[in-house]
């Protein structure tokens, strides 16, 4: 037997890095912001895309690409509020999504009459964090029913995420949560997280979000885009009002 | 949680690497699993096991080294080429 060992030395993550560099640079030709939207099962994610549609889809073309393990369910409730397609991918037991999916969805989407994309990643708080999809930002959502540690117990994706969506904040007087410390818990892990408190169902805190939707359109050819590092957009905005 | 998709994409670097060089049969992968990685290394380890005792690979073994950080990443093939010719 001759045994030989060859050197390898090849990232694991290399092929799906180098696809979502691929999809940030054709979005950058563009000029379209993409979010991808992080959190666990039943956060929030869908009903504030329906929000979102439903009260600046007259102003800003948004596109969306939904992933979940099983179902159509939630591009099916997104696609009631706009005429442009919603993509779904359907990940078949993956727990995540990757950017080659992202890229082969991108090819149905129209990205010069697209002003924004959205991105709602599987309900997930471990897996999504370790695949960049080529996002100008990952956006990760906790809603105020989960309790305020889920920061120090899923750091990654704290870490990871450039902004934070507070949801669910019309249940606040009937669930013990200390919103205050919930902030703080995350900026422990990643003090340049930038934050929004919203409720979809009685529309608090939307128009900052719609405000910060406006601006990052607004930057969309200007932007770096490289990596997100937590500053540059949300520095920007972190100082106004709405802000947490 | 998403270990499965990582031992899957370590499958397809081997195989392409494999390809790429004509390698003979492969005996061992090596991996590198930093612990802030984000995977359970016997989960992994588990996973890889499944994977590898399969054609084409045929019952490779996967050899983890766990380090510090976040790395992640196939270092090394084992590859056996046989007997050699008399
Ligand atoms: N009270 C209240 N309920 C909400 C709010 N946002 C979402 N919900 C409810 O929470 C449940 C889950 O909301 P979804 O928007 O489907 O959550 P999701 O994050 O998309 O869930 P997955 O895609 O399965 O991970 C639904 O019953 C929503 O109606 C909110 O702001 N306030
Ligand atoms: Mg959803």
């Amino acid at each position: 037997m001759a045994i030989r060992r060859i050197e390898v030395r090849e990232r694991v993550m290399e092929r799906n890095d180098t696809i979502a560099g691929e999809v940030r640079l054709r979005l950058g030709e563009h000029g379209v912001p993409a979010l991808n939207l992080v959190s666990s099962p039943g956060s929030g994610k869908t009903l504030l895309l329906e929000r979102t549609l439903q009260d600046l889809g007259r102003e800003l073309r948004m596109a969306v690409v939904t992933g979940d393990v099983q179902t159509q369910n939630d591009a099916d409730r997104i696609a009631r509020w706009t005429d442009d397609l919603v993509q779904a991918v359907v990940t078949g037991g993956a727990c995540h999504l990757d950017a080659l999916q992202v890229s082969n969805a991108l090819e149905a989407l129209d990205l010069d009459a697209t002003d924004l994309l959205f991105i709602e990643n599987v309900g997930n708080l471990v897996c999504p964090a370790s695949w960049d999809l080529g996002e100008a930002a990952k956006v990760v959502l906790f809603s105020v029913t989960e309790g305020e540690d889920k920061p120090l117990k899923y750091p990654k994706m704290f870490r990871e995420a450039s902004y934070a969506v507070l949801t669910k904040v019309d249940l606040l007087p009937h669930v013990p949560f200390d919103l205050e410390q919930a902030v703080a818990y995350a900026r422990a892990i990643n003090p340049a997280l930038t934050f929004f408190r919203v409720s979809s169902i009685d529309g608090t805190g939307l128009d900052a979000w719609y405000g910060f939707l406006r601006e990052l359109h607004q930057s969309g050819g200007s932007m770096r885009w490289e990596r997100p590092t937590g500053q540059g957009v949300g520095a920007a905005v972190d100082a106004r009002a709405g802000y947490a | 949680m998403h270990e499965m998709s990582v031992a899957l994409e370590i499958c397809r670097i081997t195989e392409a690497r494999v390809g790429r060089d004509s390698l003979p049969r492969v005996r061992e992968v090596g991996v590198i699993v930093g612990r802030q990685s984000g995977l359970e290394p016997d989960n992994l380890l588990f996973c890889l096991d499944a994977l590898l005792g399969r054609p084409p690979f045929a019952g490779a073994r996967t050899e983890l080294e766990v380090v510090a950080g976040d790395e992640l990443s196939v270092s090394y093939l084992e590859v056996d080429d046989g007997d050699p010719p008399h």
